[in-house]
């Protein structure tokens, strides 16, 4: 960390568990998540908000984390790609529909895809395959052509309907 | 029992990836101090001064390091990687900039501080001070050689090279027709979503170096650094963490970084990172596909091509650390499935006072299919033919495999195809498209006021080059087995497929093995990833080893059985007699047996004490054997192995605002035996999205003063979702390779190869006025229709 | 490394040449400067601790003064070590009248930095010293306009007599024949608390002596200033 800053106290909730940290204001969110956090499954792919590599929900909504500072984020609920599974280790709709479809390839860009596949279909729970294009049409994949990333949307619906069905 | 190749198995790297458990370069190393980089605003320039007076006030410096702080090797120029007879004028980069700069982002100063904060604060005290220079930027400039990059290179010629076949430019005065054509592509890159990356550990006590990179070769940035550093190699570790993507420019080693920050770290007795941010990675790392071509070719009435002479002029930046083989691969994959009468081809590579060129998927291939299938497509509109008729007419047969081209290929070997089915995989393609029903489609389309054109293309790719890769088995006591080869990961699935390979070879379960890539301490021979070869090379590889580790197993358990090795099999980890899975013994059991102990360690290592039993008049180890159940082997092909493809699409045109949108998309490949079909189609997606955003949207756009005015995502148009084709619609073919074991080819570039000449086709179709260059934006669509106003 | 440079000092050349060997003056001349202790003639040991925000070292070093052609010419030569580096330097000090009442001092040094601190690049190590050369000047100018008084040595270390005119001294006299084991010590109200080398010091600084110009600045400056530095 930076000596001669002045340093703020951010107090953050990620992935459920209260942090709180001393960080300069220039810290992105991004870097405070990763370095000072130790979350390093949110990437870094631009930093200029272009690719959503470093997307993460913040109180509910996708927020590219390279475009926020830390200081900004206080009092936020934040979740990122670590907190995306359920408490008992199973993965969630979406992380399950990206292995059913091999929707990564490297993985770098895929927490982003994830967070805001997830926030997406909070919004729009059966989408049709237009409806799925949008929802990652700001997201950059260099390694899929995105052909299954469509496809893992739709299976992420599908996988969401079954285990509500399931549900007593 | 089934078998996993050829099976589309779900990948075993997903579960970590997909918990945000990856491990990539800026992920480590939060110990480590920051290095950060003054890189030259100036394309071309004298450097005078530089003053670092502005830095000392950054909390947290640690050092500011210039080139006079360079001792020894580190002072000298990178390594040219790949000398060739032709590159008479080879120049490399010195690490920091030695008194001059020849591209903007080439490194000046590195500094290190506590963090990467600290440390660009205090990059960005530093002033240096340059005396500008003309820059020579662009092809035309670096021919006319008004100004020059380097001082000691005449004409900024860095290589010349003929290759050919017969004697073409006699063929072609001879011809009935003659058509000459001149071509243009323009630079792209392979910009991985993760940047260039590296941090090292200096262990002052033992005296070694450990190294993490985001390579796609561990044992070329080891052999470099060791080198550079004169460390002995046993005492450099290369470690590859995962990483997001290469896509080709994470071949080039070792960049500037990469024997810098290990250089600091040794000398500053602490770890130091490097991270590249996104700017970085436009201006200092590495663009490719830059030519110009002019053809003239001569053929028959029918279409045949009897003589084609390619003279193209080859942009590779400020540096030539790759060496020539960019453009030694677009002379030769040119050719692609054809047999002209005779070929010559002649190319200058050039300087420019740019971004170095390094190879980026397709490697020249991209070039060349253009070039190749923009000529078929003017003889067929020359004599009036179908475009896909002519190709056939100039198809080599699967009869005269294999064929050999009277050329040397980028290995350094007779470029010959050793097999293929070309006309098969027309007729494929065709069918697939619609081919033949398409002129009445377009028709109505016409008639309608829409503009539809259908384009095909055709490529061959040498896979699978040498020189060699190799394999590590082991099955460790627990029955678990563990795998290594040298070469490195990228996103490709060689932890699934390399382990699927073992899983069939062994008769394991899948989830029993584990593979480990790209780390020098588990396998520390080793060339890298690259030119479709990691199957081909690597998995072969391992094939072999895993079939060594079960011969040694059979036997092992033969004499612990009493039965003959030829009796047994091994099934789901279990070493039993043919069909009898009641006498089975576990694998881990056999390799407990393997290894004679004198203390056991658990209950299951008693059965392989002394005590335990044996002949007591042999030795316990027999001569030539060795402890444990291993195999290693290498693989080392006498030559690359051709796989081959077509793509067609069908593009509308908007008749206003010039737009291009992709109706249909097809892809027909060939590369051999498939060991994970699911893999295979995702590497084709992969590339058919980076082939189309190359032909309409993704260029590197200089000015004259050499300034890269695009150099973040902002600018420079990556596909998103919406710009690449919805559907791709995928046909297979396989001829297997008879060049290893496995029968297969390589499959990783192939999607990406006839991009943009697909795309050119189709557009020239649409519109009916020749396409000569890409990439092809609507804004020069529309331009492009102005100039041919007047052609109907 | 080779360090040139120079600095117009407002006094005559005698005044400024009595003040460079004066320890009394020197203890609170170099930055960080607790205490110096005659060793021999015209030789002190020194201790300084320097430091960056919270981040302080504490070093050794020894300086000899060797008056060549008084007032006009003297060698400095200076040695430091601390944890991450050592310092060896000599310097040619050249004084001369400007012909207005004031001095011309020019300093030709040349250092060698061995340890850690040797792997901090060149640029950055001549930069500092520069900085510190030509903060020292600037101080001592400051001073002989001024004309603070100087501090008092401390009690002699146990055991060991000082000999002579261990008292007061001023920047008019003649250099005290420093007997071994005489101390000085900064004086309390002098003591900066340790601030950041590199950082120009507050006017009416704790430089209320001379410094013993680029010498002292390279051997007991650079030592402290990058061992603080370069701290994680």
């Amino acid at each position: 960390m930076s000596g001669g800053e002045e340093l703020h106290e951010v107090r953050l909730t990620v992935n459920g568990a209260a942090y709180q940290v001393r960080v300069p204001a220039r810290r992105l969110l991004s870097d405070c998540i990763r370095h000072d956090l130790g979350l390093t499954g949110t990437h870094v792919g631009c930093e200029h908000g272009v690719c959503g590599a470093c997307t993460i929900l913040l109180d509910g909504d996708p927020v590219r984390s390279c475009l926020m500072l830390a200081v900004s984020a206080d009092g936020a609920q934040i979740t990122t790609v670590e907190g995306l599974a359920e408490p008992d280790g199973t993965l969630s709709p979406v992380q399950q529909a990206f292995a059913d479809c091999h929707g990564l390839q490297c993985g770098f860009c895929t927490p982003g895809f994830l967070t805001t596949i997830t926030a997406g279909l909070r919004a729009t729970p059966d989408p049709g395959e237009q409806q799925a294009r949008e929802m990652v049409g700001g997201n950059l994949c260099r390694c899929t052509g995105y052909h299954n990333i469509v496809a893992s949307v739709l299976r992420a619906a599908q996988i969401q309907r079954e285990r509500a069905a399931r549900r007593p | 029992m089934t078998s996993f190749f050829g099976a589309s198995v779900q990948r075993v790297e997903d579960d970590r990836l997909l918990r945000g458990l990856g491990a990539y370069l800026d992920d480590l190393g939060d110990d480590a101090l920051a290095a950060a980089f003054v890189r030259s605003p100036h394309a071309h320039a004298r450097i005078t001064d530089i003053d670092v007076s502005g830095a000392l006030d950054v909390d947290g410096l640690v050092a500011i390091y210039t080139f006079e702080d360079l001792p020894g090797r580190l002072a000298e120029p990178l390594p040219l990687l790949i000398p060739h007879p032709s590159l008479t004028h080879g120049r490399t980069p010195y690490p920091l900039a030695a008194g001059e700069v020849n591209h903007v982002g080439e490194p000046v100063v590195m500094v290190v501080a506590r963090d990467r904060y600290l440390a660009e604060d205090a990059a960005g005290q530093i002033e240096v001070s340059y005396q500008p220079l003309p820059a020579v930027v662009g092809l035309a400039a670096a021919r006319a050689a008004q100004h020059l990059v380097h001082d000691d290179v005449p004409g900024n010629l860095a290589g010349n090279a003929v290759q050919e076949n017969g004697d073409a430019r006699a063929a072609i005065s001879a011809a009935p027709h003659v058509l000459e054509l001149d071509f243009e592509i323009e630079r792209s890159a392979s910009t991985p979503l993760e940047g260039r990356g590296v941090l090292a550990r200096w262990d002052g006590q033992a005296q070694r170096m450990r190294i993490w990179t985001s390579t796609q070769t561990s044992t070329g940035v080891r052999a470099a650094v060791a080198a550079k550093l004169g460390l002995a190699l046993a005492d450099v570790d290369v470690i590859t963490p995962d990483v997001g993507g290469g896509f080709g420019v994470k071949i080039v080693h070792p960049w500037p970084e990469e024997v810098l920050v290990p250089w600091a770290a040794r000398l500053l007795g602490q770890p130091v990172k490097f991270t590249e941010d996104r700017r970085e990675h436009f201006i200092a790392s590495a663009h490719e596909r830059a030519q110009q071509h002019h053809v003239r070719v001569g053929f028959d009435d029918g279409g045949r091509i009897l003589g084609l002479d390619v003279r193209f002029w080859h942009d590779n930046g400020a540096y030539i650390p790759y060496g020539l083989i960019v453009p030694i691969v677009t002379s030769t994959q040119l050719l692609g499935p054809y047999k002209p009468g005779a070929y010559r081809v002649e190319f200058d590579s050039l300087y420019t006072n740019t971004v170095i060129v390094t190879p980026y998927r397709g490697a020249g291939r991209p070039q060349g299919a253009f070039v190749m299938e923009r000529t078929m497509d003017a003889i067929a509109a020359a004599l009036r033919l179908d475009r896909a008729v002519v190709r056939e007419r100039n198809f080599i047969q699967p009869g005269e495999m294999p064929y050999d081209q009277g050329l040397i290929f980028q290995d350094g070997r007779p470029l010959i195809y050793d097999s293929g089915d070309y006309p098969a995989l027309l007729a494929k393609l065709k069918e697939l498209i619609g081919w033949d029903q398409f002129a009445a489609y377009q028709q109505a389309a016409r008639a309608q006021g829409r503009r539809v054109g259908i384009g095909l293309g055709c490529y061959v790719e040498g896979t699978g080059v040498g020189p060699y890769e190799g394999g590590h088995v082991v099955v460790e006591t627990s029955g678990k087995v563990k795998v290594a080869t040298g070469l490195t990961t990228q996103g490709q699935g060689h932890q699934t497929v390399f382990a699927q390979l073992v899983a069939d070879e062994l008769g394991v379960p899948l989830a029993d093995v584990q593979i480990v890539t790209g780390d020098t301490r588990r396998f520390g021979y080793a060339v890298g990833t690259f030119a479709s070869r990691a199957a081909v090379m690597s998995g072969s590889a391992i094939a072999l080893a895993a079939r060594k580790a079960r011969a040694k197993a059979l036997r092992v358990a033969a004499e612990a059985m009493e039965v003959s090795a030829d009796d047994l099999e091994i099934v789901d980890g279990i070493v039993q007699v043919k069909g009898d899975p009641a006498s089975g013994i576990a694998l881990g059991t056999v390799a407990v047996l393997s290894n004679p102990l004198r203390y056991a360690f658990d209950d299951a290592a008693q059965a392989a004490t002394q005590f335990a039993g044996g002949d007591a008049s042999r030795p316990p180890v027999a001569e030539g054997e060795e402890p444990g159940i291993e195999g290693r082997a290498f693989f080392s092909p006498a030559r690359s192995t051709f796989a081959s493809g077509m793509h067609a699409a069908i593009v509308e045109t908007d008749p206003d605002t010039a737009e291009v949108t992709i109706l249909r998309y097809c892809v027909v490949h060939d590369c051999g035996r498939l060991i994970n079909p699911r893999i295979v189609e995702g590497q084709i997606h992969g590339g058919v999205a980076q082939g189309v955003a190359g032909a309409l949207y993704e260029r590197m756009a200089y000015d004259d003063a050499g300034q890269l005015q695009n150099a973040s995502f902002m600018d420079f148009l990556m596909p998103y979702v919406s710009e690449v084709p919805a559907r791709i619609e995928i046909g297979h073919q396989q001829t297997p390779s008879p060049l290893n074991p496995l029968g297969i080819k390589g499959a990783g570039e192939a999607g990406v190869i006839p991009g943009a000449a697909v795309l050119a086709a189709a557009i020239e179709d649409a519109e009916g006025f020749p396409v000569t260059s890409m990439p092809m934006s609507p804004s020069d669509l529309f331009e492009l229709r102005r100039t041919h106003k007047d052609t109907p | 490394m080779k360090i040139t440079g120079g600095a117009t000092l407002h006094a005559p050349v005698g005044t400024v040449w009595t003040a460079l060997n004066d320890p009394a003056i020197l203890v609170r001349a170099i930055p960080g400067c607790e205490r110096l202790t005659a060793t021999a003639p015209d030789t002190y040991q020194l201790t300084v601790t320097a430091g960056v925000g919270t981040i302080t070292g504490t070093y050794t070093g020894e300086i000899a003064l060797t008056p060549q052609q008084p007032p006009s010419a003297f060698l400095l030569t200076a040695t430091g070590s601390g944890g991450p580096g050592t310092v060896s330097t000599s310097v040619q000090v050249r004084l001369a009248d400007d012909g207005n009442g004031a001095t011309q001092l020019t300093y030709d040094a040349d250092a060698t930095v061995g340890g850690v601190i040797a792997g901090v690049g060149q640029r950055m190590l001549t930069s500092v010293a520069r900085r510190q050369a030509t903060q020292f000047f600037t101080a001592i100018d400051e001073l002989l306009l001024t004309r603070a008084a100087p501090a008092q040595p401390a009690a002699p270390p146990e055991g060991v007599r000082p000999g002579g005119a261990a008292g007061v001294s001023s920047p008019t006299a003649a250099a005290p024949p420093g007997a071994s084991g005489t101390t000085w010590e900064r004086p309390t109200a002098d003591r900066q608390p340790a601030g950041r080398l590199g950082a120009r010091p507050p006017t009416g600084s704790f430089l209320t002596g001379v410094a013993a110009g680029a010498a002292i600045a390279l051997a007991g400056v650079i030592v402290g200033g990058l061992i603080a530095r370069r701290k994680r």
